[in-house]
């Protein structure tokens, strides 16, 4: 209902500068997840677009509406916390009716939309419970209920689903989905640190590192054309692996014994690093594919295995997404095959992410 | 090895215990006793009068006297301290410039005894040269030379505003601890939502205080309770027994006019009053539970 903008926003705090000059537009009705690593300012900016916390310059207008300096309550937007933030001396109803029942909104009207609510969400039956006798799933649906009856022109999530196990989890994902497309143009803007809520539940994604953005862009946008190795290492489980070589004058990549071509075309040359995602890489026998190393691990998952291999030339061990039934055993010497066509050349200036040896 | 743990673990347990029967349940135990004596406090020879001094009590028009000012005393000094300590809580919970210093300022008189408390106070109420009185004058009634504590009207009250004073910083520092405990998303709800400044202390904060207010009525209500001191520095029950509260009836009848077996059995009665409420308090404590946890 509201495009959000936010222009060459900075937030400091003290002599710490959190957010360092943000430019975003959110589409009317867009779905946006911020994603990003813990401390990389994904809940400052939420709280900045709510008003919370006031930004330290920049401008964040709704609809063209300077909304910089107005306060959070006139922003018409709604928020729900990863604690869920219920009142507990309240009973359900009341939580969900809370906003209203501080306005001049008849008793009547109150009680016709806390049952209209509690019906979307499921939650008819548990209206005269209190918080404490709820499920984790069911109190975050009563926040989610106490933010859609005001009709919010903005809906802001603060990593909503962390406080519930991985099975309510992927059900409370699904709700939210089916909630966007219930509600219709609704502006969601939903901070998470879980790559698959943001992959599956978002129109575009948002990579911030150190309170910049890395990469805007949809999903699967993100995913098969990272704009630098950090977004390319952050986005994607397992991540994607990265192999140093030397491009050379006629753009083959050589590492180790190998020379490859990729096909996507790059600017890159001289020193690089190589990125491919553990899909993209096949197994073989030795003396077959790219190049040969040495299997350190198996991780079978059932479906699929993941298979950790070693070589002189590698850094670090790389990682290949298999098929699950594998009779492959630790520190036999395969070959490994690459998909030329989705290899990702970065420049080796190009932000990283820290990643643990 | 493990046996002499075990030793060690008795012996240390042994001393608590020995002090807290000799000091608390023995003179509990022997109260009881002697409520159905006419023993004097002196002699070794008593007699047992059965429910007598039960029945006598029916009878003493300053008994009931005592249960009217004992109820207003647990009252009120348990309203206004908690009252006036959530109100001072509220008020130096934001980052006001000073309020640490405030904050200790209003929590030292619970550092003081409550004689010294009772001192300043007698003070401060001193008919011709009293800080109230001085002030009453200096604001346009060179005559007044009211006699708080010797009146009966006001002795009872002029006490409880002394030993509220006191008691203030108490309920104040429990509820800045619980005012610290409550998530700032819940606060940034209201914020959202709307909230008045009075609506977000009346309908969010003061309930999410609970648990505090559990703690502060419990503590108010035992000490008002133990109220004797006080009392016995400022007015000693009087004038003509308007500050008379069981406790201090109880200690007239017993140490003044050596009627020991009559004052355990007002003791007795003291302590079954002490049992109830605090009973009645316990069963509501099991609802917040429910709700706060």
């Amino acid at each position: 209902m509201a495009r959000v903008e936010l222009r060459n926003i900075h937030k400091s705090f003290g002599a710490t500068e959190v957010i360092r000059g943000v430019d975003l537009t959110i589409g009317s009705g867009e779905f946006m997840v911020f994603v990003g690593p813990s401390g990389c300012g994904k809940s400052t900016i939420l709280r900045l677009i709510s008003g919370l916390e006031s930004v330290s310059s920049g401008q964040i207008l709704f609809d063209g509406e300077d909304m910089t300096r107005t306060a959070p309550s006139k922003r018409q937007l709604a928020m729900v916390f990863q604690s869920y933030a219920l009142f507990p001396h309240l009973t359900v109803a009341e939580n969900i009716g809370f906003g209203l029942s501080l306005g001049k909104t008849p008793k009547t009207e109150i009680t016709r939309r806390v049952t209209e609510v509690a019906k979307i969400l499921q939650l008819d039956s548990l209206l005269d419970r209190t918080p404490r006798q709820l499920s984790g799933g069911q109190r975050q649906r009563v926040a989610i209920g106490r933010s859609i009856i005001r009709n919010p022109k903005v809906f802001l999530f603060d990593e909503p689903l962390s406080n519930l196990d991985a099975a309510l989890r992927v059900s409370m994902r699904l709700e939210i989905a089916r909630l966007h497309r219930k509600l219709g143009d609704v502006t969601m803007i939903y901070v998470t640190h879980d790559q698959i809520e943001a992959m599956t539940l978002a129109d575009r994604i948002v990579v911030l590192n150190g309170g910049r953005i890395e990469q805007v862009g949809t999903p699967m946008e993100v995913y098969e054309n990272p704009a630098n190795t950090f977004v390319a290492g952050f986005v994607g489980a397992p991540s994607m692996n990265f192999i140093r070589c030397c491009v050379d004058g006629d753009g083959v990549a050589r590492f180790g014994p190998a020379g490859i071509r990729p096909t996507r075309p790059h600017e890159v040359s001289g020193d690089a690093l190589l990125g491919i995602r553990p899909e993209h890489l096949a197994l073989v026998d030795s003396g077959q594919g790219t190049f040969d190393a040495e299997i350190e691990l198996v991780e079978r998952l059932g479906a699929e295995s993941l298979v950790y291999l070693r070589a002189p030339f590698l850094e670090r061990a790389i990682t290949v997404r298999a098929g699950g039934a594998l009779g492959l055993s630790e520190q036999k010497l395969v070959g490994v095959q690459v998909d030329l066509t989705n290899l990702h050349v970065f420049s080796p200036s190009s932000p990283t992410l820290k990643q643990d040896p | 090895m493990e046996t002499q743990n075990r030793l060690w673990r008795v012996l240390l347990l042994a001393l608590p215990i020995l002090v807290f029967s000799v000091l608390v349940i023995w003179p509990l135990l022997s109260s009881f006793y002697y409520s159905f004596t006419n023993w004097n406090g002196f002699n070794r020879d008593y007699e047992f009068l059965g429910l007598r001094n039960f029945a006598k009590i029916w009878t003493d028009r300053l008994f009931f006297n005592a249960i009217v000012n004992t109820t207003i005393w647990m009252v009120a000094a348990l309203v206004l301290p908690t009252l006036t300590g959530l109100f001072l809580a509220l008020l130096l919970d934001r980052q006001v410039r000073g309020a640490r210093i405030f904050k200790t300022v209003f929590y030292l008189p619970i550092c003081l005894s409550a004689i010294v408390v009772g001192q300043i106070w007698i003070w401060i109420y001193q008919p011709d040269w009293g800080l109230l009185n001085t002030f009453v004058k200096l604001a346009g009634n060179p005559d007044f030379n009211y006699a708080w504590l010797a009146r009966p009207d006001s002795a009872l009250f002029a006490v409880i505003v002394a030993w509220s004073w006191q008691q203030t910083g108490l309920s104040m520092v429990i509820y800045l601890a619980g005012l610290t405990s409550i998530p700032s998303e819940m606060l940034e709800v209201c914020e959202i939502e709307g909230a008045t400044a009075w609506q977000r202390i009346w309908r969010v904060v003061i309930p999410l205080l609970t648990p505090s207010t559990v703690v502060v009525v419990a503590l108010s209500m035992i000490n008002s309770l133990k109220g004797f001191d006080i009392l016995y520095i400022m007015t000693g029950g009087g004038p003509f027994n308007s500050s008379d509260t069981l406790a201090m009836h109880m200690y007239n009848e017993s140490f003044k006019k050596y009627l020991m077996g009559y004052g355990s059995a007002i003791s007795v009665v003291l302590f079954l009053i002490a049992l109830t409420v605090i009973g009645v308090y316990f069963r509501q404590l099991r609802k917040v539970d429910e709700i706060y946890g």
